[in-house]
């Protein structure tokens, strides 16, 4: 940024200019021309003057002062002669959008403070290069956009919007952004058709570390976009993007934790990561990561009830929010069975074990119950993780699990062939969950009816007449289908209904299992297990057992949020801006806890671009510094102290005030 | 009624006529004045007896004494003389600087401190340091000589040119009596002042020394770049003002003054400093009557 020269006089008027300082000195040597006085007596001025003779070079310059004074006074007014100028930016255009991200990426402190405080120090600059008359407005995005302010020439009212832009944990998403934009600056905007009026163009500057997909079926109009690229290429992070429990593979008792961590810095970095059960470290470990690489990381946490699990690392780098993530592990939370049945009593005899009661509450009913209102409306509740009809069936398929035990779903494109008399069983599909540990070797059927299972369903005992058992999804459920009865039911040749067995399984070890197998799987229940996490921003459902529940969730700065839960006991949770474990509470009980983590790759990778481009619609925006640069002129400054220097000596001469 | 005159006013005068000059050493006078003398004599004043030898006078026997007692005894009257005042005047040319120059000033001074001593029948002798060693000057006694002494200061001129030393000695030299002697002054000396205040020390005068400086040089109001020449000696001085200087200029006065003040109250020297823009009323009967000349 030097300055630049732009020569303003002729040759001649130049030599009249260099004239002039030596006219100045030659004056000035003149009129130092001392002015003889008669005095009383030397003696004492003599002796006044001797020491301060010692010094007599700064006598002499500050002597001199004032002829200093004017020969600096001269030089300015000939670098502002000659039009001394340097490269500035100016801000260009009238109307002005300030989209600011405000997303998790902007809390990078790898430029300023962060981030979004370099964004907003940048604005800060261009509404100080407003022009009176010149109107801007403020968005500030992140997956959603906010109005932070309409267009307004107040520069202290978009300052203060400007300062009480906060950084989110969100995701990011420019195109909400641009429509909130391009609705306030395209007026006649409706779809594909809109009016382009010449007059409205406006100045779009995109702030942002560019970190977002390309904005596709976006057409900007009257919005002329700039793309200022904050971040700094040197940025580096390591970052938690994904964050789970399991059980082992080896030894179901225990739980393991795993992590992905991956570097987006352009450094191997070496991080500690500590993994804390509620607050309590129960094991760290070490690890290097070479740029731009990912690592697993596995943590054997043991059986654990329930508690909080924390997964903390420290490389120290750019990006803090990555660096935590949580995950609760709830306690066991027993499935909600229904029993439909005219009688089957191996049936609810193997329901009803003490291993099953542990994680399954049966509930028993006879067909008429599907007739009630209570049933019709938990059914369309989903009260219900399981419904098992046995030989009968609902009219409309709850919204839960079923099992169907020699009758076929209503709906869902199930049919059965002819009922055909003691079938084979020829296969089992063992990789099922529903069927795993299984041997069904020694189990005879009676009879049966082959299934014709519906597309995208999974046959599960297949016989050499047919299906005899399959399971098919319907919707978020899964419908499992049994062709043959355990227990069934024949008039006899007097009329009267006589009972027979169906099959042998019942008196089979695999039985049970089989059983146990069902309420893990489509019972829903799942053992201690982590109940997963949600992203920031993401509404989570929660669910009471009551209806219109009075829930209070805190959330982890503390803070506390009522609402009130629907008539079917739900409730949906939509402020999850804050990282971290979340309460549920109902009647001062802390019912579930939920987590809420960044685990985003996308807003982990804060490297910018080495070539910061932005696609909106067709259009590819290029990164562009910060603004247009134009000449600024530096003579009416050099003039402004040049009248000051010339005060200044005037008053000197004035007033006899020596340094 | 007094002579008007330039150097005293008749209001002057009129407060002048009830002081009286101090001195802090008793003299021997010439002549019968107005003040005691060691001298034993015809006074009104008793001081003692004697016993009577052959040859006294007759008349200063007390003869009461002797009817009680027959025995001549002789009454000792203290004896009243004049008091020797001198008021030198330094007329160098530097002297001729401020309003009223500094010369005017002491000539006034001089004058009224002449004028008590006139009118307390005291010898007063006004002189200058340029005088020659024989060029005595004229002594005055009793108010009536007040005329002659003032046109005798009116003739005083500035131009001496003549060192301190040389004009006390000088001095020295003309006037072999004792007194008090009052120096007026500007001490600004180039060769020193001191040893001609030595010179009236040694002389077992009462010495006054009236320090005269005017309010331009205790407070000079000049700028600029100047060329400082000394109107006794030519001599140059170049100075470019500057309130540094100026600072230093004073404290450089500041430390002459007290200079002198302090050789002068060593050697039992009464100094006094006086600005020509105070009126010599006020000094006469403010400073001068504090330190003890007049009362």
């Amino acid at each position: 940024m030097w300055p630049n020269i732009a020569n303003m006089l002729t040759w001649w008027q130049w030599s009249i200019l260099a004239a002039v300082p030596p006219a100045i000195v030659l004056l000035y040597f003149l009129k130092l021309k001392r002015r003889p006085l008669e005095v009383p007596s030397t003696y004492l001025w003599h002796r006044s003057i001797e020491d301060l003779h010692v010094n007599s070079i700064w006598q002499r310059l500050r002597r001199n002062l004032l002829l200093f004074l004017q020969l600096l006074f001269l030089l300015l007014a000939a670098l502002a002669l000659l039009g001394l100028n340097w490269r500035g930016t100016e801000l260009t255009g009238d109307r002005f959008v300030f989209l600011v991200d405000r997303s998790a990426s902007m809390q990078a402190t790898d430029v300023g403070t962060s981030r979004l405080d370099e964004a907003k120090r940048l604005v800060d600059e261009m509404i100080e290069e407003m022009e009176s008359g010149d109107v801007a407005m403020i968005v500030s995005f992140d997956d959603t956009a906010k109005i932070e302010q309409a267009f307004t020439d107040n520069r202290r009212l978009l300052r203060r919007k400007l300062e009480g832009i906060e950084p989110s944990a969100h995701a990011t998403s420019l195109l909400e952004a641009l429509k909130v934009a391009s609705g306030l600056v395209n007026p006649g905007f409706a779809g594909e058709d809109f009016q382009l009026t010449p007059d409205l163009l406006a100045e779009l500057y995109v702030l942002s570390d560019g970190k977002f997909p390309a904005v596709t079926g976006f057409s900007l109009g009257n919005l002329r976009p700039t793309f200022i690229s904050v971040g700094s290429p040197d940025a580096k992070n390591l970052g938690i993007v994904a964050f789970s429990v399991r059980r082992s593979e080896s030894n179901p008792e225990v739980f393991q934790a795993f992590a992905r961590l991956e570097n987006f810095g352009g450094e191997d970095v070496s991080a500690s990561i500590d993994l804390l059960l509620d607050k309590e470290l129960i094991d760290a470990d070490r690890m290097e990561i070479a740029a731009g690489e990912t690592r697993g990381v596995a943590f054997d946490v043991g059986s654990v009830e329930s508690g909080v699990l924390k997964l903390e690392i420290a490389a120290g780098d750019h990006l803090a929010i990555d660096d935590e993530a949580y995950l609760v592990v709830a306690p066991p939370e027993p499935a909600n069975v229904l029993l439909v049945t005219p009688g089957n009593e191996p049936l609810e005899f193997a329901l009803q074990t003490d291993s099953t009661a542990e994680i399954a509450e049966l509930t028993v009913e006879s067909p008429a119950f599907l007739k009630t209102k209570p049933y019709l409306a938990a059914a369309a509740a989903g009260l219900y993780d399981l419904i098992i009809y046995d030989r009968c069936r609902p009219e409309t398929m709850p919204l839960a699990n079923t099992l169907l035990i020699g009758s076929l779903p209503p709906t869902g494109g199930w049919s059965a062939g002819e009922a055909v008399d003691v079938p084979q069983i020829i296969d089992v599909e063992a990789g099922h969950p529903l069927l795993q540990w299984l041997e069904m070797g020694d189990v005879m059927l009676a009879a049966g009816t082959p299934l014709e299972v519906p597309p995208g369903g999974t046959v599960l005992i297949d016989t050499n007449e047919g299906p005899m058992a399959a399971v098919a999804p319907r919707e978020r459920f899964e419908d499992m289908v049994i062709g043959f009865r355990i227990i069934d039911e024949i008039a006899g040749d007097d009329g009267k209904l006589q009972r027979y067995i169906g099959t042998n399984w019942m008196t089979r070890q695999s039985f049970p299992v089989f059983v146990l197998n069902l309420f893990n799987y489509l019972g829903g229940s799942r053992d201690a297990l982590e109940t997963g996490y949600v992203r920031p921003g993401k509404p989570v459902a929660l669910k009471t057992l009551d209806a219109n529940a009075k829930l209070r969730v805190r959330t982890p700065s503390g803070e506390t949020l009522d609402l009130r839960s629907d008539e079917l006991g739900n409730a949906a949770f939509t402020n999850t801006a804050e990282l971290g474990v979340y309460q549920v509470q109902s009647g001062g009980q802390t019912q579930q806890q939920f987590a809420v983590n960044l685990c985003n790759a996308a807003e982990s990778d804060i490297r910018p671009d080495p070539k910061p481009t932005i696609q909106i619609g067709y259009e590819e925006v290029a990164g562009a510094p910060a603004r247009q640069s134009a000449r600024k002129e530096a003579w009416k400054w050099l003039l402004l102290v040049g009248l000051l220097i010339l005060l200044t000596e005037w008053y000197i001469y004035n007033r006899r005030v020596y340094l | 009624m007094p002579p008007t005159s330039t150097i005293l006013t008749p209001e002057l005068l009129a407060r002048l006529e009830r002081m009286e000059l101090v001195s802090r050493k008793i003299f021997r006078g010439r002549m019968k004045g107005e003040r005691r003398s060691p001298r034993k004599g015809q006074s009104v004043e008793f001081a003692d007896f004697r016993n009577y030898v052959p040859g006294d006078d007759l008349r200063f026997v007390d003869w009461n004494t002797y009817a009680r007692l027959e025995k001549l005894f002789l009454k000792m009257f203290l004896e009243e003389e004049d008091l020797h005042f001198y008021a030198l005047i330094d007329a160098s040319d530097s002297m001729a600087f401020g309003e009223p120059t500094k010369l005017q000033y002491a000539t006034q001074l001089a004058a009224s401190l002449g004028f008590i001593g006139l009118i307390r029948g005291d010898r007063v002798k006004i002189e200058t340091l340029g005088q020659s060693a024989r060029d005595a000057a004229p002594v005055f006694r009793g108010r009536r000589s007040l005329w002659r002494m003032l046109e005798h200061l009116e003739a005083v001129e500035p131009g001496e040119s003549i060192t301190m030393v040389e004009g006390v000695k000088n001095f020295c030299l003309r006037n072999s009596g004792r007194g008090i002697v009052v120096l007026i002054a500007d001490l600004m000396e180039k060769t020193g002042y001191k040893d001609a205040l030595k010179y009236l020390v040694s002389r077992d005068m009462d010495v006054y020394v009236i320090h005269l400086l005017s309010a331009e040089e205790l407070d000079p109001d000049v700028e600029g770049d100047l060329r400082l020449i000394d109107c006794e000696d030519g001599d140059v001085a170049e100075i470019t003002v500057s309130a540094p200087l100026l600072k230093r200029y004073k404290q450089t006065l500041a430390a002459f003054v007290d200079g002198a003040r302090d050789f002068c109250n060593r050697r039992g020297i009464v100094y006094l400093m006086a600005r020509n823009d105070v009126p010599v009323e006020d000094l006469i009967t403010g400073f001068l009557r504090t330190r003890g000349l007049v009362r």
